[in-house]
């Protein structure tokens, strides 16, 4: 843990820190999604960047509230899906070559098997992997990037500290405003908030 | 966005009435009906276009299977969203309902196949219908047929389209006047009602579909048979019916419509059925069927594809591929292509006109009576690299357009009776709020 105040507290001295603990950030505390909602709105419209909302359970319409950005992740899902195409139809190309095929770049010789009277090169026959592969590539893709891009797995939080924050996996909403942010500062952002109207505003140290 | 549940819905007459403009389309459309169905029944009869009988009755079961899919897909809509207990859905049901509703007299464009039939002339169409003249002109398919007579036969033919178009017409009857007395009563009980009889309805309509498939396309090659077909079919009216579905919408919604009542999150909801469906869904079951008959490379069956290959029907199969699947998953994948009314309404009129293209690739062509003769397919492919798909006669497209036109005028005078929306559904509030994550 730090042991010095840290830069943020020296520049911005209104709300001294107690010694030795680091300030994470700010929590307000809201009773129902629609306060939450309506808040998130302000801090959007406040200008803060590293920010984030705390439910018990998916919100419509929060990210709007938030002013999200889109996310990439159906670029790289596409993009997963496309290699997963293109893997499979190279896979089935290869093991199935009887010689040396231009394309193949190296010199390859598979397991071509006679099926049926079947074309080594039988595209029909190869797009069921293809279909499977594009999907199970799409799918790791998809969850992978998800964990990645949340940061996840995450296994210590700041906010765990504040016993009042347990509650936001069960009947409460709220909101946190890290003190890294560039418009953060302790007592004006902690009046901001209250200027919400929640149900309480708490500091929580790193 | 997430505030639709804080200002109540305009329930207005305006909003939910059809706007006055639409009526004036209802004669546009009538007109269409009568000139395009008057017209192609002239010009394509007497062949002054150049079409023999076979291609005019061919393309009379086109347009006719065009129209009808629209209404199966409407009636698919519906039932699925009161098997499902959906919720979203409701905003846009009622379109759906009407357009289904048309399956109460859809069957009077299915009589000039019973003149046809009176004139002794089915043969012209479904080969079955004239054993006789088969045994006597083709032995071999007759061979083949022969045993399947005690189901392909004019009276239970005739038998089963009758049951078709009962069923039909009760179920989407069933539905539409349900949930149009909802909007007086607002009784739950007639919810509850629609709940209890969507199970047997999909059972009913499954069944149904499948078997009009079987006789009314699958039976113009008789010899040919794949279990697939129905399901095949079955996504072309999913197709047909979510695209018209969403045209509907979109133009009402253009109109000044359902303000505050149907949103984004419905459009794009609409816009993935119909991917789902009419584009990914019906690629899989096309593929599917494609592949087994492929792989397992027996005549009987091979000679329906090879059919589809020769001449200019091999380009005609490549753009289905691209025109019905790969171009429009691409298009429509994205989530904002779905949300924009107007890319999601381009997307639909796409793929109703892919929907046509498919449905003229599985009528329309007709498989070589001395392939058995062929050495192999090299053979197949020189002595029938001539054969046209006769794709761009204005017959085709007058019949078709006809069709519609009757269709669309049906739906508009069915929504000008009622409210727009099941505006006291026990789920309407929960359509309004609903949003896509």
């Amino acid at each position: 843990m730090a042991t010095t105040v840290t830069n943020i507290s020296d520049t911005k001295t209104e709300q001294p820190m107690p010694q030795g603990a680091k300030l994470y950030g700010l929590i307000a505390e809201f009773e129902t999604p629609g306060d939450l909602m309506a808040a998130a709105e302000k801090c959007r419209d406040a200008g803060y960047k590293y920010w984030d909302c705390h439910t018990p359970f998916p919100v419509h319409g929060l990210d709007g509230a938030m002013g999200l950005k889109r996310t990439w992740l159906p670029w790289f899902v596409f993009g997963a899906g496309a290699t997963g195409t293109t893997v499979a139809f190279l896979l089935q190309a290869f093991t199935n070559s009887w010689d040396l095929h231009i394309w193949a770049g190296v010199w390859v010789t598979g397991y071509p098997f006679l099926i049926s009277g079947k074309p080594a090169m039988s595209l029909p026959a190869f797009i069921p992997v293809m279909f499977e592969l594009t999907i199970l590539f799409s799918a790791l893709a998809c969850v992978k990037l998800m964990f990645l891009f949340n940061g996840l797995p995450q296994l210590y939080h700041p906010l765990f500290k504040s016993n009042r924050f347990r509650r936001a996996s069960n009947d409460r909403f709220f909101i946190a405003i890290e003190a890294r942010d560039p418009k953060f500062l302790p007592k004006a952002t902690e009046q901001f908030l209250r200027t919400l109207d929640p149900v309480a505003v708490e500091a929580v140290e790193d | 966005m997430g505030h639709a549940s804080t200002h109540a819905a305009d329930l207005g007459t305006q909003n939910i009435q059809l706007p006055a403009m639409a009526l004036g389309f209802r004669k546009i459309a009538l007109a269409v009906a009568v000139v395009g169905l008057g017209g192609g029944a002239a010009v394509g009869y007497t062949g002054a276009f150049g079409t023999d009988p076979g291609h005019f009755w061919r393309a009379y079961l086109i347009a006719f299977l065009f129209g009808l899919t629209m209404c199966l897909g409407g009636l698919f809509f519906v039932f699925v969203q009161h098997l499902t207990r959906a919720g979203w859905s409701v905003a846009v049901r009622r379109p759906a309902e009407a357009l289904a509703a048309n399956l109460r007299w859809i069957w009077i464009l299915f009589v000039p196949f019973a003149v046809l039939w009176m004139m002794g002339k089915a043969n012209t169409l479904w080969v079955w219908a004239d054993m006789n003249a088969l045994r006597a002109e083709n032995p071999v398919e007759a061979g083949l047929i022969d045993p399947k007579t005690a189901f392909l036969n004019p009276t239970f033919f005739w038998i089963r389209a009758v049951a078709y178009f009962a069923i039909w017409a009760v179920l989407s009857s069933f539905f539409f006047r349900s949930s149009v007395s909802q909007d007086e009563s607002g009784d739950i009980k007639i919810s509850e009602r629609m709940q209890k009889f969507a199970a047997p309805t999909a059972i009913l309509f499954g069944l149904s579909v499948t078997f009009a498939a079987f006789d009314w396309i699958m039976s113009l090659s008789p010899a040919w048979f794949s279990t697939m077909f129905g399901v095949y079919f079955f996504c072309g009216c999913a197709t047909a019916g979510f695209a018209t579905m969403i045209l509907i919408t979109v133009r009402l919604t253009q109109l000044g419509a359902l303000k505050g009542i149907v949103s984004r999150e419905h459009f794009q909801d609409m816009g993935k059925l119909m991917w789902a469906f009419g584009i990914v869904f019906w690629a899989y079951i096309g593929f599917s069927q494609y592949m087994l008959i492929w792989y397992a490379n027996v005549p009987e069956e091979t000679g329906w594809f090879l059919a589809r290959q020769v001449g200019g029907w091999g380009f005609f199969s490549f753009a289905l591929l691209f025109g019905h699947f790969v171009f429009p998953f691409l298009g429509l994948i994205s989530k904002w292509m779905k949300r924009a009314p107007l890319t999601l309404a381009l997307g639909a009129v796409w793929m109703l006109c892919f929907h046509y293209v498919d449905l003229y690739w599985l009528i329309m062509p007709e498989i070589p009576h001395d392939i058995g003769e062929m050495k192999n397919y090299g053979e197949l492919a020189t002595k029938y690299a001539d054969t046209a798909t006769h794709f761009t006669n204005p017959v085709n497209f007058m019949l078709v357009l006809g069709v519609v036109g009757a269709v669309v005028a049906g739906t508009i005078g069915t929504l000008s009776r009622v409210a727009l929306v099941p505006k006291k559904d026990p789920r309407f509030a929960e359509s309004l709020r609903f949003e896509n994550m």
